[in-house]
């Protein structure tokens, strides 16, 4: 039997050291070939190139290195395993991270989660109708803090630190007095006091509070394109503007990263 | 070789030492046995505590930073030290070389260090235990594990090396199984719990180093603020979910795949069938394996996860329930017209076809996306994940102990207290976890340690099972041992199995086999008997 | 249990590193090198999550991985690929002269092996030293003026902790190599036996095989 195996282990491949010192001049010269390319500018090409010369590379020293060549498949399969689930992870985690956004809550979806078809077209152009909508939602939800004339003198202010804002002076607005700040902060909510996110309200309802609020403003201001645009109003399309009654994570992460800052700058 | 009676693996050597330096796996195997059940214990006991905390809507014991610590310690303690090595690092030690006719694992030395590996993650979790303890709950999401002023660090520890353990686990019976079946012993006649074990360990080693560069990355967080996970340094806490999930979703089923195996011995033996759709059974291991990696993400509906994400999540999670209907319709077939003997064994299996169908329907309620953002994170998913762990694993951890008892201890057990025992923790079980699915459709959130007061008879209710289940286990701990010491000595094959396992003496010489075997059928041509 | 050896279908003596459990040296061979490449796997996948941490951030902030890895030192980098595929080839060379049996011969070129994984450790550390100076330090600890991208943390979090972790296997690549030695010494190997140090070899080019990906991926970000 010990004879036996001691023949088969004759068997064993041994790689030759012609071939080896071979692949290892090859590999060295590809390292050559990738650095030279650091230095070319071919756009994302540069990094798909890159990445296809590390593989060629690992495949020489999978291969030859490792033996995999005149090794049993079997090795080589366990071993290409460990990538299909890599592949796997990668793939099912980027449908998350790269695709964020909500982007199925559009066009008639929209609508449909805003209660119904709007009533307003253009909710962020100021009209009477829609002043006067908005000032039944501002008794219904605002006046307990901010007040029946919008003046920050509310039944529930005396307890509040920071007061609420006094909509009919022109001073120390957080975000800004035009409607779409405004409704910047009817999204978010403002950090550090207790004015909350109102994201949970209808699209159209807080553009209409926006208008109503920005009109007790004793100069009332108007939005430039390019305002409306911030709140993602472009060319008088409203898509995209609200998806769902929640925050991206990316705009959340962006929030907590200016207030640590500010916080930093602070102190 | 000296095969009588007197000479088996349990004295083949004397003293303390040569246990906790035995390369003999079955002798590992107990230790994993003697260690799991221990931390059951402490764990259960953590379990007792919280249900009694829960039994007025107020406080009741303890204050809410203390219940946080509990229920903390509760999973992590089950999930990481008790469930996932239990079934694979005891009975699967134990077991599985026998069955392939073996006479160790593939590499014994690395078998015992995994072993040690995992006392040693075991020590380092429960030394927070005596700090400032830990309060994340067993998931340390984000970022307030980073924030925490609680030990967490040292639980972090634990299971990064614990993680080692099942890697190294897994990785050995993957070979083991490879290399080392015994002549005859082709993948067609293998028995089905070693089939599980292999999809097991695979999962083992392709899950697990993802968890120990998530631990790797957390620690880090803690320690310099690397800010890969916390949204204030600009990281994602969304992404540690991810890594979460990816390693934690496939460990649930290396929690029950093994289990899955358990029951899939015991039926054909107690049925005296030949086991129906063997093919199916084995293969639809590899399919729950396989599926386990693409549908970690149902757990994060909510977390902010994309509606993309969220859309084929769900849609592959259903997936899951194609296998697992396999298994079930196969043991069911099996037992039709068999001749079904009601012995422990037999009993739990039945009694784990029960609550792991109803844990596994219920899965299906929370992969549905729009019924999951009511139910998350309420007691729907508490008692869906203690009907499939409890009503899955340790069900299935039992069967197995009673079923293999005489062969590792070489004496029986009562019937008449198994199974008073049995009915115990049955109906314990059921009175438990039943109302909190009524809790969590009611939406009594989970991890809160005080609710509303309408919610006050269905938690008595609920903590009052928790006493019968207590008595339960604590029943089986005294008898098994009062067996172990006493009980009547028992033959080389009790239940007339067919597997090589009781093929060889009760208990196993040190070297299992007297002359190694040679496989010449499959190993569940079992026929019912004509009275 | 001293006479169970002799049960086994070979009746007369063995190999003294044949394990009882297996029934001849080439199974013996065979399991640790699968056992091996399992390893491997899951090394991948513990260094893949840290590229995907990596495929995540870049695809995400782009403009941030390119103005942040320009700091990283492009010929230093490449003079550590040109190293350790060297010490890839050495250490090929050893196994091969160990499987002649060729034990002088092997010993040197693990020596050159060690050695050149040390050359790689001392690049690494004037690297390391270099960012530490410049404040171009992970997550909370960085504090850097030039670079103003407000997420650039992040890339340092990534670079620390990839090539930190291979750094990491560097290490403990050469502690392995020098127990080989050790144990080459004491003659130990022959053509007959030589699993460690050709599974250690296994070790080692896997490592090569890490940094293959991360030099493009970390210095050569367009």
């Amino acid at each position: 039997m010990e004879s036996n195996d001691h023949q088969k282990h004759s068997h064993h491949f041994i790689l030759p050291t012609k071939t080896a010192l071979t692949i290892g001049a090859i590999l060295l010269g590809l390292t050559g070939v990738t650095v030279l390319m650091g230095s070319v500018h071919l756009g994302s090409f540069n990094m798909a190139l890159a990445l296809l010369v590390a593989t060629v590379k690992a495949s020489l020293v999978c291969g030859y290195f490792m033996n995999l060549k005149y090794d049993k498949a079997g090795n080589g399969f366990v071993f290409s395993t460990a990538f299909l689930f890599l592949a796997i992870f990668a793939v099912l985690t980027g449908t998350d991270i790269f695709f964020r956004g909500d982007v199925y809550v559009k066009g008639p979806l929209l609508a449909a989660t805003s209660g119904g078809p709007a009533k307003f077209k253009t909710p962020w152009i100021a009209s009477a109708e829609i002043s006067a909508h908005g000032k039944e939602l501002f008794g219904q939800q605002c006046t307990a803090c901010h007040g029946v004339g919008g003046a920050g003198d509310g039944a529930a202010a005396a307890a509040l630190n920071p007061k609420p804002r006094n909509f009919t002076a022109n001073v120390g607005w957080k975000n800004g007095p035009k409607p779409s700040q405004i409704f910047k902060t009817l999204k978010e909510g403002i950090a550090g006091g207790a004015m909350a996110s109102y994201a949970s309200l209808p699209v159209e309802d807080r553009w209409a509070l926006s208008q109503y609020v920005a009109s007790l403003n004793p100069q009332p201001q108007k939005d430039s394109d390019a305002d409306l645009a911030l709140v993602g109003v472009k060319g008088g399309n409203q898509e995209g503007v609200e998806t769902a009654s929640s925050i991206p994570v990316e705009a959340a992460i962006d929030l907590l990263v200016n207030e640590a800052k500010a916080k930093k700058a602070g102190t | 070789m000296t095969t009588s009676s007197h000479s088996n693996y349990l004295n083949h050597s004397k003293g303390l030492w040569s246990w906790l330096s035995t390369l003999d796996h079955k002798r590992i195997g107990l230790m994993y046995l003697f260690t799991t059940l221990t931390f059951f214990l402490v764990g259960g006991i953590f379990a007792l505590l919280i249900r009694l905390e829960l039994f007025t809507p107020g406080q009741t014991i303890m204050d809410p930073n203390t219940y946080n610590r509990m229920f903390t310690y509760h999973g992590a303690i089950m999930v990481f030290l008790v469930i996932i090595p239990a079934i694979p690092g005891a009975l699967g030690n134990f077991i599985m070389p026998i069955m392939l006719g073996a006479k160790d694992v593939a590499f014994p030395r690395l078998n015992l260090a995994s072993y040690w590996i995992y006392v040693a993650g075991a020590v380092f979790a429960t030394s927070a235990l005596f700090l400032k303890g830990a309060d994340t709950g067993w998931t340390f999401y984000t970022p307030y594990s980073i924030r925490t002023n609680s030990t967490v660090i040292l639980v972090l520890t634990g299971a990064f090396i614990a993680g080692f353990s099942s890697i190294l686990t897994g990785l050995n019976f993957i070979v083991t199984i490879h290399k080392l079946r015994a002549p005859g012993q082709s993948w067609s006649r293998l028995p089905l719990f070693v089939w599980a074990l292999y999809a097991t360990s695979i999962v083992q080693v392709l899950a697990t180093p993802v968890l120990a560069i998530t631990l790797l990355l957390l620690m880090m967080e803690r320690l310099l603020g690397i800010g890969i996970f916390d949204p204030k340094l600009g990281g994602d806490p969304v992404l540690f979910q991810h890594f979460f999930w990816f390693y934690s979703h496939p460990a649930v089923y290396i929690m029950a795949l093994p289990g899955f195996g358990i029951i899939s011995e015991v039926i054909p033996v107690f049925s005296r069938k030949p086991i129906f759709g063997y093919k199916a059974i084995a293969y639809s291991s590899f399919g729950i394996a396989l599926i386990a990696f693409i549908v970690w993400g149902h757990h994060m509906y909510v977390s902010g996860q994309s509606e993309l994400a969220n859309f084929v999540f769900s849609l592959l999670t259903m997936a899951v329930a194609v296998p697992t209907g396999i298994k079930v319709f196969s043991w069911v077939a099996t037992m039709y017209r068999g001749q079904v003997r009601f012995e422990a064994p037999m009993l739990y299996a039945l009694g784990f076809l029960e609550l792991f169908t109803v844990g596994g329907l219920t899965g299906v309620f929370l992969a549905t996306l729009a019924v999951d953002v009511h139910l998350t994170a309420t007691y729907f998913v508490v008692a869906h994940f203690h009907y499939v762990m409890v009503g899955g694993t340790i069900m299935a951890l039992l069967a197995g102990l009673h079923y293999w008892f005489p062969k590792m201890s070489g004496r029986m057990y009562p019937e008449k207290p198994a199974a008073i025992a049995f009915w115990f923790i049955l109906v314990g079980f059921n009175v438990t976890f039943f109302p909190q699915f009524i809790l969590g459709a009611q939406g009594m959130p989970r991890r809160y340690w005080g609710y509303l007061p309408e919610f006050t008879l269905l938690n008595q209710i609920s903590t009052f099972g928790s006493w019968l289940l207590a008595v339960g286990f604590v029943y089986i701990a005294i008898y098994l041992w009062k067996a172990m010491r006493n009980g009547p000595v028992a033959t080389a094959n009790p239940w007339s199995g067919l597997t090589l396992e009781w093929q060889t003496s009760s208990p196993p010489p040190h070297d299992n086999f007297a002359n190694t075997p040679v496989v010449t059928q499959w190993p569940y041509e079992y026929r019912v008997e004509k009275a | 249990m001293s006479n169970s050896h002799a049960d086994n279908s070979h009746g007369h003596g063995h190999h003294p590193a044949l394990a009882h459990h297996f029934n001849n040296m080439e199974d013996q061979f065979e399991a640790a090198k699968f056992g091996m490449w399992l390893f491997l796997v899951t090394e991948v996948l513990m260094f893949g999550g840290l590229f995907i941490g990596y495929i995540v951030f870049r695809g995400l902030y782009p403009e941030m991985f390119a103005e942040a890895h320009k700091v990283l030192s492009v010929p230093m980098g490449a003079l550590n690929t040109i190293v350790l595929i060297t010490s890839s080839l050495t250490m090929l060379l050893g196994v091969t002269s160990a499987q002649r049996g060729e034990r002088t011969k092997s010993v040197r070129f693990l020596w050159v092996t060690i050695l050149l994984a040390a050359c790689f450790l001392v690049v690494k550390y004037f690297e390391y030293s270099h960012k530490f100076h410049e404040g171009l330090l992970p997550g909370a600890l960085f504090h850097n003026e030039h670079i103003t991208h407000p997420k650039a943390p992040l890339f340092f979090s990534l670079y620390f902790m990839m090539t930190g972790l291979h750094g990491f296997h560097v290490v403990v690549g050469m502690c392995l190599i020098f127990w080989i030695i050790r144990r080459s010494k004491r003659n130990e190997f022959s053509p007959e036996f030589y699993t460690p140090v050709e599974l250690v070899g296994f070790y080692w080019h896997f490592v090569d095989l890490v940094w293959i990906y991360l030099f493009p991926l970390m210095y050569l970000v367009p």
